[in-house]
């Protein structure tokens, strides 16, 4: 094997395996939060299992399908959605040199993984065929394009103070100070971005239980499974460029560039976590109107102070 | 090997259960979501285990059975203080019944580990595999009416465009949601036309509890009618049951775990859980996303009220009618109607959760009063020998809901704490 292929092959294992960890984490930290919020005392024990109980359940259940479904995009949508998240973490640096893509456009590959994220929920939404997932489906829809702008918004302050586009530029930029400081609009934003893009907490407006499940109501056995695996890895995706962009990524004292970023990335997960079951089911209308009347606004503010301070 | 230890994980899974709830099962079933075992989910298709709760009249009984179809495999039934249909009986899986005061949450939780170990075979569909009418296209896709759109094929009608809100030409899907919808009162379904989001029409189909037999075994408040109750017990069984009702929106609000939470507080509610409530509804009122997703929805006028008496919906309003208003022990224990004024759903949580702290209130200082009344104030209204305004709340909801979006439409029927069984015992009102 050529050292190419050997590269490759490295790449692929590292970021399965932070894909394993990381749903296993999100899986774990959820019923933590949920078990903390109901009261009645924390059960780690059964809350490290309860991913592994769950997933194999769903793997012993039946898939069922619908009256004329589009099978195959079905089948596609959650894969095509889990694939963004682990393509999204190829250009994430865990240091200065251990990367598995130092994409020179790094922050232009990114918003392209966020647009076709709309695609992979509404076929997801489109293909059984069916009522409730094709109004999540299209729920998805008002909610992704008001929460993008933001995203690319916050995305380029904080390239232009690192003059490059590429994310270990970035991060290089942010010795001495985090973004999350310069800009402090930035970081509230992202939460939101990440929110949205998972479908998770308050903005699980395409897969809410008023649509009895929206876009996975028809989905079960390990079709499921993979949905919610998808999920999560979009939702480790974004908390780790979050880390990156906004929170210094490799940078920090003692500690190894890796669990750096591992720490700060799990930290994202834990307040993104802990909101999804302390806040309630925004309205969709209300969160559209919110998104471009206020908090786009705020995110265009956000990068003509970065601009301003990148010309001084 | 491995296909072992997969059962043998799964077998200790919480088991995801579908609740079909019926009558007079509401609160039962609530109180299953604070164990940890189990898992209520809010479609067949993420169930093990159905649950039938309560008995089904014969109206019911064909929804019922489509939803038991949609389980996926391995899936049994635990039925639930009801009868097991017919068709079900004569099946060679002997069906597994609970009655009320068996333990619910160990029945469900042995189908579940017997379906993986093996031991219970999964359940056969109940309905045959086909269409529910006959095909009745043309054309390729078989779609019979105009160009590529509309006709009847399988007799459902296909999408055709009508104007929206604004104007635009948008396909209008007609389907009916209930009357197992987990959101919904037991029993409601609503005949609804939605394009996107908004709903166009809803119109609730005919009550299944209106041909029934069976009448619930009563409450506390249509016991007061027939004979003396302390009145700490009717309020402590009013403050229960708005707890209930919040936890419930909480849930459908998107918050499980809290109204699990909420749902443990009305277990235990007594005399003593004043500051326990107070701090609920300091919390939940301060929480500005919470206010935002029900304020200025599901707005009803003072003038629309007026016909349906008292209650707290009609109280959310600024409407102060009150039963309890001319009593004179409640007179002696200083009793005054709370009200709010905006009559959407933020004044109704507002409103129920002030009632429960109120009547918990009443409950202390009120210990040693007795209550034997013509007509009672029930946590949904006036409650006589005649019926309650329970039925008169049903018919606001096609002026309620046309128009607004989906999302909104179920916290507006939420907030209604609409109740069939007491509609259909009521009086024979046509709905829909």
């Amino acid at each position: 094997m050529d050292v190419a292929h050997a590269a490759a092959w490295t790449a692929v294992l590292a970021v399965g395996a932070a894909l394993f960890v990381g749903t296993y984490a999100v899986g774990v930290l959820d019923e933590v939060v949920r078990q903390a919020v109901r009261g009645g005392g924390v059960r780690v024990g059964s809350a490290l299992t309860l991913p592994w109980r769950r997933a194999a359940l769903l793997l012993l259940q039946e898939r069922v399908g619908t009256e004329r479904p589009d099978a195959v995009l079905w089948a596609l949508a959650p894969a095509l959605y889990g694939g963004l998240a682990a393509a999204g973490l190829t250009i994430i640096p865990l240091s200065s040199t251990l990367v598995v893509a130092d994409f020179p456009a790094a922050i232009v590959l990114w918003g392209a993984l966020e647009a076709l994220a709309l695609v992979a929920v509404y076929l997801h939404g489109w293909a059984p065929n069916s009522v409730f997932p094709l109004v999540g489906g299209y729920r998805f829809v008002a909610q992704a394009t008001s929460y993008e702008l933001l995203s690319m918004f916050v995305l380029i302050a904080v390239a232009l103070p690192a003059q490059s586009l590429a994310l270990t530029d970035i991060v290089r930029a942010q010795d001495g100070v985090w973004n999350a400081v310069r800009h402090p609009p930035a970081l509230p934003l992202w939460i939101v971005v990440t929110l949205g893009v998972s479908f998770w907490g308050p903005l699980n407006l395409p897969d809410g239980n008023d649509l009895a499940g929206g876009t996975a109501a028809e989905v079960s056995g390990s079709q499921r499974l993979v949905w919610a695996l998808a999920r999560a890895a979009m939702l480790i995706a974004f908390s780790a460029m979050g880390a990156t962009a906004l929170l210094g990524g490799w940078l920090g004292p003692w500690l190894p560039g890796p669990v750096w970023v591992a720490v700060k990335t799990l930290a994202l997960l834990v307040v993104v976590v802990a909101l999804g079951h302390l806040l309630p089911r925004v309205r969709v209308e209300r969160f559209v109107f919110l998104a471009w009347t206020v908090l786009l606004p705020l995110a265009f503010v956000d990068l003509l102070v970065a601009g301003l301070e990148a010309l001084r | 090997v491995a296909v072992g230890l997969l059962r043998r994980l799964a077998a200790c899974a919480p088991v995801p259960v579908f609740p079909a709830i019926s009558a007079g099962a509401r609160d039962l079933v609530q109180d299953l979501q604070v164990l940890p075992e189990i898992d209520l989910v809010s479609t067949p298709r993420h169930a093990t285990v159905l649950l039938v709760a309560g008995w089904i009249p014969s109206a019911l009984a064909r929804p019922l059975a489509q939803v038991h179809d949609q389980v996926p495999a391995p899936r049994a039934t635990v039925w639930w203080m009801s009868e097991p249909a017919p068709h079900v009986r004569t099946l060679e899986l002997p069906p597994i019944t609970v009655t009320a005061s068996d333990d619910v949450a160990s029945a469900i939780m042995q189908a579940h580990r017997a379906l993986l170990a093996g031991e219970r075979r999964t359940e056969p569909t109940l309905l045959p595999h086909e269409p529910p009418a006959p095909w009745k296209g043309v054309g390729p896709y078989g779609q019979g009416g105009e160009g590529m759109m509309g006709g009847k094929p399988y007799g459902r009608p296909m999408p055709m465009t009508h104007p929206d809100r604004d104007g635009l030409e948008l396909d209008q899907l007609s389907l009916t949601i209930g009357p197992f919808f987990p959101p919904f009162p037991p029993g409601l379904a609503l005949d609804v036309a939605l394009q996107g989001d908004v709903v166009q029409k809803a119109v609730p189909a005919v009550n299944p509890f209106v041909d029934g037999m069976q009448r619930q075994t009563g409450s506390i408040f249509t016991a007061a009618l027939r004979t003396e109750v302390p009145l700490a017990e009717v309020e402590l069984a009013r403050a229960r049951h708005h707890l209930r009702w919040v936890a419930h929106a909480l849930r459908v609000q998107g918050l499980p775990a809290l109204a699990a939470r909420v749902v443990g507080l009305s277990q235990r509610l007594g005399r003593t859980s004043v500051p326990a409530v107070r701090r609920l509804r300091w919390l939940l009122s301060l929480n500005p996303l919470l206010r935002s997703a029900l304020r200025g929805v599901g707005v009803i006028d003072r003038d629309r009220l007026d016909t349906i008496g008292s209650g707290p919906v009609a109280r959310a309003a600024g409407l102060a009618r009150d039963v309890r208003l001319d009593d004179p022990v409640y007179a002696d224990l200083g009793f005054q109607a709370v009200t709010h004024h905006d009559g959407d759903c933020w004044a109704r949580l507002l409103q129920r959760l002030a009632e429960a702290e109120q009547a918990l209130e009443l409950a202390r200082i009120g210990e040693r009063s007795m209550l034997r009344r013509d007509r009672v104030e029930s946590p949904w209204g006036e409650q006589s020998a005649s019926g309650s305004s329970a039925a008169s709340l049903l018919a606001l909801l096609p002026a309620l809901l046309a128009g607004i979006e989906w999302g909104d439409a179920v916290t507006a029927v939420v907030s209604l704490d609409l109740d069939l069984e007491q509609a259909a015992a009521s009086a024979p009102v046509e709905v829909g």
